[in-house]
């Protein structure tokens, strides 16, 4: 439970008067962090917000929530479409490790605005829009990272790591070995270019009818390989059955390319668009694996975490046809 | 009359699920969803014996009696490579099959047999 005392005093400090709290309501929490809506008041005006916290003591490789909200905030003043951090929780205020932000108007479930007719405009103008946010974030120069604690390293260490991961869980999924295999080969020793956001996809954004409103969830962000963003949001997974059109869901490759580059990205590769596209696949089925672990182990046992389980043939299929066809 | 088979009891589970599932609410009408789902994998694999086709594609590369195993300890010392004759041909056959059993709706399924475009 949420100390609303506590959360009232520590948004009276930031707003510089005093802010009541009405309520705060749990909307989603996972094994490591947890999101609340929060009904605020100030100067007799509604102030919905936003509150995230990490569940506990954070797990090893797994940013802050005073990081994630420094984050937004650079993003924020780099032109990129995010919720306004508001006030960020420090060790005396009984609140954990958490921060408040503004809560952004629009529709978050990705299976919604990219099936509604009301979001047609908003579909249209979207992938020109991740375009530029993606393109402006990784223009972004390092130095302004500089003070935080991001992992980070070459593309090629990155995907080691993943199949460590892969091979820790003892499991043979031949489609898995083949492409990390392919993978590992193709993708470069370079040192990090950019900011890359890491979880840029359908799911993490807030749309309103004129398009992109917000990019959400920074707690996987890294110093790392740009193409990655731009890989990540075309795999299969994140269209919701719209499979026909590869960016997200909404959009074709080449206008997310020439968007990326007429805001200032790095030209795109297309064939090392497709071994990122690869790398992303892999990164969703390791996902899955984590998620299906988690019942086998009896860490967190539920018939939902099982049937996960079934969901690593589709990523299976998705690689093989991906390596077959070169895109998917 | 015979004792039910496995597929009539998961049958009767199934409907069972479905009997109770209009009463439940929030992540208990969730999970009974997903369990529903669950019980239909299963009988398309009691019906379609997917290792049959798995085991088939794996003697192809690797002789009889190779399992997916087998497939995979060459795939990661390289004895076996995307360039390897018949092999992502071989995991495609493997995969399809797996994939009609636990996702038959999964649109890769459809394209990679044809009857999605």
């Amino acid at each position: 439970m949420i100390d609303t005392a506590a959360l009232a005093a520590l948004l009276s400090r930031a707003h510089g008067a005093p802010v009541a709290v009405d309520s705060v309501t749990a909307l989603s929490g996972g094994a490591s962090s947890a999101t609340y809506a929060v009904a605020a008041r100030a100067g007799g005006n509604d102030w919905p917000l936003i509150f995230q916290c990490s569940a506990a003591a954070l797990e090893p490789g797994q940013l802050s929530k005073a990081t994630q909200a420094e984050l937004q905030r650079i993003a924020a003043r780099h032109g990129l479409p995010v919720a306004d951090v508001i006030a960020v929780t420090a060790p005396g205020d009984g609140l954990g490790d958490g921060f408040v932000m503004a809560r952004v108007a629009g529709e978050a479930l990705a299976p919604r605005w990219l099936k509604g007719a009301a979001f047609a405009g908003a579909r249209a103008a979207l992938t020109t829009q991740s375009a530029t946010a993606l393109a402006r974030l990784h223009a972004v120069p390092l130095a302004e990272f500089a003070p935080l604690p991001l992992a980070g390293g070459t593309p090629r260490e990155q995907c080691a790591r993943l199949d460590a991961a892969y091979r820790s869980y003892h499991v043979d999924l031949p489609a898995f070995d083949l492409a990390f295999g392919w993978a590992t080969e193709r993708l470069g020793d370079h040192a990090p270019a950019a900011l890359v956001h890491g979880d840029f996809r359908s799911g993490n954004l807030i749309i309103d009818e004129h398009g992109l409103a917000a990019v959400l969830d920074w707690e996987l962000a890294h110093l790392g390989d740009p193409a990655e963003d731009l890989g990540w949001l075309c795999v299969n997974a994140w269209r919701f059955g719209h499979w026909q059109l590869p960016v997200g869901g909404f959009g074709e490759r080449a206008a997310l390319y020439d968007a990326y580059a007429a805001a200032g990205g790095a030209p795109v590769d297309r064939a090392m668009a497709q071994v990122w596209e690869v790398y992303g696949t892999l990164r969703w089925g390791m996902a899955c694996l984590q998620l299906v672990h988690d019942h086998l182990s009896g860490r967190v046992p539920s018939v939902e975490r099982a049937a996960i389980g079934r969901r690593i043939t589709e990523v299976e299929a998705d690689l093989l046809y991906l390596l077959k066809h070169g895109s998917i | 009359m015979a004792v039910p088979s496995a597929t009539v009891l998961l049958e009767a589970v199934a409907a069972y699920l479905a009997e109770i599932e209009p009463g439940l609410t929030g992540r208990a009408a969730f999970h009974a969803k997903v369990a529903g789902n669950v019980l239909a994998v299963v009988a398309r694999e009691l019906d379609q014996q997917p290792e049959r086709a798995e085991a088939a594609a794996f003697a192809s590369l690797l002789g009889p009696g190779a399992t997916a195993a087998d497939v995979c300890e060459r795939l990661r010392d390289g004895r076996l490579t995307i360039a390897t004759p018949g092999l992502l041909d071989a995991l495609l056959t493997a995969t399809t099959a797996r994939l009609a059993v636990d996702n038959p709706r999964y649109s890769t399924l459809g394209r990679l047999t044809g009857t999605t475009r």
